[in-house]
């Protein structure tokens, strides 16, 4: 009677733990995926005066076939591109030296997306195929 | 299509635009000096330059001159309407934005809300400039088909620019459109009657030479 209590709670507490645990891995896995990523959201811009950058990231990076990361999160050395990638960095963390150096985080954003929309031929390079209302 | 249409219109055509913009109001400056030079060499004798400022300035001001004065409609949207246009293509922030990643320099521009109540100030403008020709009979009777077209050669890169920005349907064409028209209006500048942006400096100090320095009066 009473072993069959107990095992009746032990039952409950492995139940919450699998819930729990079940829980955590989904964050984990949600943290570590970019299935999430809608909008391009630098948070260095501080003031907005376009519309968010639709941009579903492992949706667009199958679709156009780009298989390396490091074509966007890219990595230089001495003015030269290696291998390594900089997953996790935002690009301001690199292209933005001040407040008053939004154009210049704006230019590279531009040059990275719309360079490869044009020479690929594919993909929006209008201001509102990109800032979509 | 789109993206060859856009590279070449921002690529070469954009070089070409420019090339016969500057080449060519250089060149009709050049011309009309040289012309001056040959066929009415006695005003460069009295030819001021304390003069030519002082009627140049005298016209630059809203209401500066007599005949302004007298017209008082035309002159407020004259005004505006100058003002918007220069200032709008040249600090529009998705202008800015273009040039900054073509040549990397940049400077501060108009807030778009702004920029886009200028924009249809342009074009209200120009509705107003083709009705005048239409309603007043002494301005019909010198109005020709190319008057007209001029107007509708600035009214539609203002449109499909503002078509672009406020993504109307077909938004991607009106861009292209825009781009197209805009570099048309560029070369014509110097070969048709808009060349008067070129020329009203020398007009008007011609003019203002000749009333200041010779007659001793006023032409404003
Ligand atoms: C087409 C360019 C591009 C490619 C290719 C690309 N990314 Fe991204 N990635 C971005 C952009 C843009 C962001 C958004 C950054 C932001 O919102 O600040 C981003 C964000 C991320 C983030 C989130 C970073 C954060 O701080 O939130 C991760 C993680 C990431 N990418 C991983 C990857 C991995 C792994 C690959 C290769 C399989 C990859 N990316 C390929 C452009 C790209
Ligand atoms: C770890 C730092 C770092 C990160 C993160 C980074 N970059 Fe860069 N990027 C550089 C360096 C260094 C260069 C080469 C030096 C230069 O030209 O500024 C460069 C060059 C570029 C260029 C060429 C610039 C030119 O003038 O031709 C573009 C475009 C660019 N980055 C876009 C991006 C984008 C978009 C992101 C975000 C997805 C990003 N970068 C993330 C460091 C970084
Ligand atoms: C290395 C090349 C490359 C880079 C870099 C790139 N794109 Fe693309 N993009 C493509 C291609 C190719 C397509 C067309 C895919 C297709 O056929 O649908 C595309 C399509 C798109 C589309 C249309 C919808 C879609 O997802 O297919 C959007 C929006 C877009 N890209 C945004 C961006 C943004 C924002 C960036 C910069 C953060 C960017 N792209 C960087 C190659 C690229
Ligand atoms: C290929 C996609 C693409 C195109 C085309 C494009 N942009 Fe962007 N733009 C971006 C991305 C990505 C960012 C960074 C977005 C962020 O973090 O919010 C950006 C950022 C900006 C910003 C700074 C953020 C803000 O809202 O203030 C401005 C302004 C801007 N773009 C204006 C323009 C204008 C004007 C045009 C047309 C001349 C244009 N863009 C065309 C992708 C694009
Ligand atoms: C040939 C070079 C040019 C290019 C590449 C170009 C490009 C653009 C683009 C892409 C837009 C849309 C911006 C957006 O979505 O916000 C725009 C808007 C606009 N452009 Fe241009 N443009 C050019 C020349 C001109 C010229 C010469 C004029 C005027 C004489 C002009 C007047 C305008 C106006 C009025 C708008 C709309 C502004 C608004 O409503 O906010 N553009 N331009």
């Amino acid at each position: 009677m009473i072993k069959h209590k107990l095992s009746y709670r032990k039952q409950k507490i492995f139940s919450g733990v699998a819930v729990f645990v079940f829980f955590l891995l989904i964050l984990a896995l949600r943290a570590f995926s970019t299935d999430y990523i809608e909008t391009v959201d630098d948070p260095a811009f501080e003031k907005r005066i376009r519309p968010a950058v639709v941009f579903y990231h492992d949706d667009h990076n199958d679709r156009a076939g780009i298989d390396d990361c490091s074509v966007c999160h890219h990595v230089y050395e001495n003015g030269i591109k290696t291998a390594d990638m900089s997953v996790g960095m935002a690009c301001s963390d690199c292209h933005m030296s001040g407040p008053a150096a939004a154009p210049d985080l704006i230019r590279v954003y531009h040059l990275q997306c719309r360079g490869c929309h044009l020479s690929e031929q594919a993909g929006p390079v209008t201001c509102g195929g990109c800032h979509k209302k | 299509m789109m993206h060859e249409l856009y590279g070449f219109l921002r690529g070469p055509m954009l070089w070409v635009a420019l090339l016969v913009f500057f080449g060519g109001s250089g060149y009709r400056v050049a011309a009309m000096w040289r012309l001056a030079r040959k066929k009415d060499a006695v005003i460069f004798n009295y030819s001021s330059g304390y003069y030519a400022l002082r009627s140049i300035f005298h016209w630059l001001l809203p209401f500066g001159s007599r005949n302004m004065r007298n017209h008082p409609v035309m002159t407020v949207v004259a005004f505006v309407f100058h003002i918007c246009l220069f200032l709008v293509p040249l600090f529009l922030s998705a202008h800015i934005i273009l040039i900054k990643e073509s040549w990397n320099v940049s400077w501060p521009w108009l807030p778009d809300h702004a920029a886009d109540a200028m924009t249809w100030m342009v074009v209200a403008g120009c509705g107003f400039f083709a009705a005048r020709r239409i309603i007043q009979p002494d301005v019909r009777y010198l109005t020709s088909t190319s008057d007209y077209l001029i107007l509708a050669a600035i009214a539609v890169p203002f449109v499909s620019g503002t078509w672009a920005f406020h993504q109307w349907p077909a938004f991607p064409a009106a861009t292209l459109v825009h781009m197209a028209s805009a570099e048309i209006l560029l070369m014509i500048i110097p070969f048709t009657r808009l060349s008067h942006m070129l020329f009203f400096p020398f007009t008007r100090g011609y003019m203002g030479s000749e009333f200041g320095a010779v007659r001793k009066a006023r032409d404003w």
